[in-house]
């Protein structure tokens, strides 16, 4: 087995190697190639480790790192899985987008290596069980992803979100590091089994956050998620895709392996990260329904999920305090469940954005319309995953937002008060984010495709390339399965469930009565289709009779309307930013009319919406730093002989420092 | 089974009974209380006329809006008698089946392109929106206080405990009739008389359904109230005996329209932007059968 592990490592120089001399067109080839590999041989280790047979290696990594633990265990393998679905989905589509840039091969090459040592760091993220060794990778894996984000590095708008989602991650990586030093400093180890004794000899939760904040970050909670909504944007689609669909996940996998360390303590965290994910969820979907970037739409629609897969693991964290299995095993398993979910739809997502994209250069939806009559295929698609991820049925996302509500009904039952009335404005919550989701994924759908095109666009669009669909059908079956087949995933996750804590007593016969009772929602699910074929069929019979005459719209009367007058995507969120006007910032610049004057010339007006953790806090904590960084700004000062005494004095107070033996 | 039947029934009269009582309220006769089921049975004879602009979404839009009233319709249990579909954590289907048809019905508004039809879809998920939490909350509670979490074991166990759940009952009704009024856009939210497009919800975003789809669109509406009626039924009925109950269920149903009758003869609409107050209003009545079902469980120390 311990070939295969290293296989990852030897495919990927053979590949970097090969896609530099392999002329232009060829590249992608490889590279699909290449992630094919490795996502075969890592699901081939990854699949039966799920079903409990972990696969544990220990690598010899020099005198410095000393052993690592290798582990693949069922949580890593659920996550591997996962990976390698979204990542070759994403390189069969990437291929397909990439197209367009054939011209420039310097760029592609980098571009496709980058991709296969991000599709590489990130598995290895999920399976090295070593602190340190986890921070490499981690690391590898951010600066991988960032570097796929600035690939149109000469737009100025991408660099900026590349260089904020750089600093982000980095201070991710500062709590990280924190985190580990803290408990290598305790225990003397950075094994991963090093945090659980620590976990079980000291009772406190600080470690925990400082873990939560590090991985939070990357998931992308409030209000850690500044990255979002501005690197999603920019990257290209299939980038956007997997970064959204994985990378966001991996910090998820990051808290879920911490949790499993924790002892004791687990009302306090749970109760934490049940109200942050609400929060989170309502505010990325209140900033997803204003938006008119349909990509950026997507960027906050992620943190909207990440809220709700946030949600399951409060309900999962509390579970474990009141020693309730059910609320344990429905929580954390809504939460794996949606992660698997959302990782499906939000590729998906950015598939079919990007390919909208890539036939209309622009992301601002209220310029599109009407493209449902020349690209249906990836309008059904958009539709499809708008149903899945506003979480009703029947599509996946129904499945895992249910268990998670009936998580939180079970957590009724408890018998502490602020519970129940936790529980109580959870329910409140979840329901208002998903009547916000219908209203953005329908304000989103109607803009893009429906109705006729506001502006004529420079190039006619037409369907997307067969690769792009081909891709986004793939991730369609799989959705699919989940809907109507969720036992197997369910199964899944009880395996999972049973072995990522120390909590023992998940009684097998609470577990089956209850996924046997969300198995049977699919039912329900084929039903609600067999029902809507059977009346479509009546009405196609009844009509087959009937006159059918094709007109204008009805327009009360006016004769003459034209595609400017149609309802916008702004103009259908208008009442809710209007109602929520204290969370949306909304700005205007026009110019008013100047005393005196009488008729208008033609004049600008711009309306945009400005995020309000941004503009109310971060900005102000940047701005603060900016100005406080900017006091030292004459040591950069440009002279090479500056920066050699700035070396020269550091050598000096390393030794002085040591021979007063201050520095230890 | 018997719910089905008797929300089938009850459907039939009861947009006619309100039709009926507004016209006698203002000193008409009215139609008969069949009107609105001849109507719509004259739609499905009749043939279609669509709009240029729309695709497929417009013509398959209130066909799945129908099936989702349809699939919601079988959650609903009468007393002691399982709805057809019924398992834990069955309320949470019955909502989110609505909401997949209040999706499909929004998008077919928007598909044809109609500035008056796409300010109604925006106003109808902005409320139904709103609402949403109203409902789950008070769900919520009937869940704390009977134990259960489906619709029929929570009817069923409502009454169970003791005598002041009638009263919380009848916070629930409001809050539930409420719901209804704003599901199908009625008084005080929505005036289905109106003749101005600007100031309709629901009305304007059917305004290019014709003949059959019409006509789907209609019964689903009138489907709709009986079934909120249905559950408000079975906030009362939850251990009382069929030969009453049945005569009970059509008696309240008979109420509940009466009552939209009046209230629609003698209140005026809300202003549009007092709506989203109004309805947000709702979740805390909701808030208070939370509070009330603590108490009653002397939860609170």
């Amino acid at each position: 087995m311990a070939e295969f592990v290293s296989s990852g490592w030897i495919i990927m120089f053979v590949a970097l190697f090969v896609i530099y001399f392999v002329p232009k067109n060829s590249k992608s080839l490889i590279a699909i190639a290449a992630v094919l590999l490795n996502a075969g041989v890592t699901s081939w280790i990854a699949l039966p480790a799920i079903f409990g047979h972990a696969f544990e290696l220990t690598l010899n990594a020099g005198s410095f790192l000393g052993n690592i633990l290798i582990r693949i265990d069922d949580l890593s393998a659920w996550f591997i899985l996962i990976i390698n679905f979204t990542s070759v989905t994403g390189v069969i589509y990437g291929k397909g987008y990439m197209k367009a840039y054939d011209n420039s091969p310097f760029k592609l090459t980098l571009h496709w290596w980058l991709f296969i040592i991000f599709n590489l760091s990130m598995v290895w993220v999920c399976i090295l069980q070593n602190g340190f060794a986890f921070l490499l990778a981690w690391e590898i894996m951010s600066l991988s992803s960032m570097l796929l984000v600035i690939f149109d590095y000469k737009n100025g708008k991408t660099l900026k979100a590349g260089m904020k989602y750089l600093g982000q991650m980095h201070i991710s990586v500062v709590f990280l590091t924190i985190g580990f030093i803290w408990v290598y400093s305790d225990t003397g180890s950075f094994d991963f089994e090093s945090i659980r004794s620590f976990f079980s000899t000291n009772n406190h939760v600080w470690l925990f956050l400082i873990f939560f904040a590090g991985f939070g970050l990357k998931a992308g909670f409030i209000p850690l998620r500044g990255w979002l909504p501005l690197a999603h944007p920019a990257a290209p689609s299939h980038i956007s895709g997997v970064m959204s669909g994985v990378i966001v996940k991996l910090g998820i996998y990051g808290i879920f392996r911490i949790i499993g360390f924790l002892q004791s303590d687990y009302i306090v965290p749970g109760v934490l990260i049940l109200f942050l994910s609400l929060i989170t969820g309502i505010y990325g979907i209140l900033n997803a329904a204003i938006h008119r970037d349909f990509k950026r739409i997507l960027a906050y629609c992620t943190i909207e999920n990440i809220g709700i897969i946030g949600i399951g693991i409060g309900i999962g964290l509390i579970g474990m305090g009141n020693g309730s299995p059910v609320m344990y095993y429905l929580g954390f398993g809504g939460a794996l469940l949606h992660v698997l979910n959302h990782s499906l739809f939000k590729s998906l997502l950015f598939f079919s954005a990007g390919a909208v994209y890539q036939q209309t250069h622009t992301r601002n939806m209220e310029r599109l319309g009407g493209l449902i009559k020349s690209m249906p295929q990836t309008a059904v698609l958009f539709l499809i995953w708008a149903i899945a991820i506003g979480g009703i049925p029947p599509f996946n996302g129904f499945v895992s937002e249910f268990v998670i509500y009936s998580g939180l009904i079970e957590g009724l039952k408890s018998n502490s008060l602020p519970q129940i009335i936790l529980f109580v404005i959870s329910l409140a919550g979840l329901s208002t984010i998903v009547g916000l989701s219908l209203l953005t994924f329908s304000k989103a759908f109607g803009t893009i495709f429906l109705d006729t095109a506001r502006e004529t666009l420079p190039h006619k669009p037409k369907e997307a390339g067969y690769l792009m669909l081909i891709a986004q059908y793939l991730i369609v079956l799989v959705m699919l399965s989940v809907a109507f087949y969720p036992q197997l995933y369910l199964n899944a996750t009880r395996e999972i469930l049973m072995g990522v804590s120390n909590f023992e007593y998940l009684s097998l016969s609470a577990f089956s009565s209850h996924s046997a009772k969300i198995s049977s929602i699919n039912m329900y699910s084929i039903l609600l289709i067999g029902l809507t074929s059977l009346l479509w069929l009546l009405r196609s019979q009844v009509l087959k009779q009937k006159s059918q005459q094709i007109d204008t719209t009805w327009n009360c009367g006016y004769l003459a309307p034209n595609s400017r007058m149609q309802y916008t995507g702004k103009s259908f969120s208008k009442p809710l930013v209007k109602i929520f006007n204290f969370l949306m910032i909304e700005r205007k610049q026009f110019l008013d009319l100047e005393p005196g004057k009488n008729f208008s010339t033609k004049r600008k007006y711009l309306s945009a919406c400005y995020d309000f953790i941004e503009i109310r806090f971060s900005n102000f904590f940047v701005n603060r730093m900016v100005y406080s960084a900017n006091c030292f700004s004459f040591t950069q000062n440009g002279r090479i002989q500056s920066y050699d005494l700035y070396g020269i004095i550091f050598i000096l107070a390393m030794f002085i420092l040591t021979f007063f033996n201050i520095l230890v | 089974m018997l719910s089905l039947i008797l929300i089938l029934i009850a459907a039939t009269f009861f947009s006619g009974i309100i039709i009926r009582t507004k016209s006698l309220a203002s000193g008409r006769k009215g139609p008969g209380i069949f009107q609105p089921v001849s109507d719509v049975i004259r739609l499905f004879r009749k043939g279609v006329v669509y709009s240029k602009t729309t695709s497929f979404i417009f013509r398959i839009a209130p066909t799945i809006y129908f099936a989702s009233i349809i699939m919601a319709m079988l959650t609903i249990p009468f007393g002691q008698n399982k709805g057809i579909i019924s398992f834990d954590g069955d309320f949470i289907f019955f909502a989110y089946v609505l909401a997949l048809g209040k999706f499909f019905s929004i998008i077919g508004a928007l598909d044809t392109g109609s500035s008056f039809e796409g300010m109604g879809a925006s106003r109808e998920a902005l409320y139904s929106m709103f609402a949403e939490p109203a409902f789950f909350i008070l769900m919520g509670s009937l869940a704390l206080l009977s134990g259960h979490t489906s619709f029929y074991q929570i009817f069923a166990a409502l009454h169970l405990g003791s005598q002041i759940s009638y009263a919380l009952a009848i916070l629930a009704t409001f809050v539930l009739l409420m719901i209804a009024m704003i599901e199908s856009s009625r008084m005080p939210i929505d005036d289905p008389k109106t003749h101005l497009e600007l100031t309709m919800i629901h009305e304007v975003m059917i305004l290019d359904n014709s003949g059959f789809d019409l006509g789907l669109i209609l019964t689903a509406g009138y489907l709709k109230f009986a079934i909120y009626g249905a559950l408000i039924v079975n906030l009362f009925i939850g251990s009382i005996p069929l030969q009453y109950s049945v005569p009970s269920f059509f008696a309240i149903q008979f109420l509940l329209a009466v009552s939209i009758g009046l209230i629609e003869s003698f209140m005026a609409r809300f202003r549009m932007s007092h709506n989203p107050q109004f309805i947000v209003a709702l979740t805390s009545v909701s808030l208070l059968i939370f509070f009330a079902v603590l108490l009653i469980l002397e939860k609170f120390i």
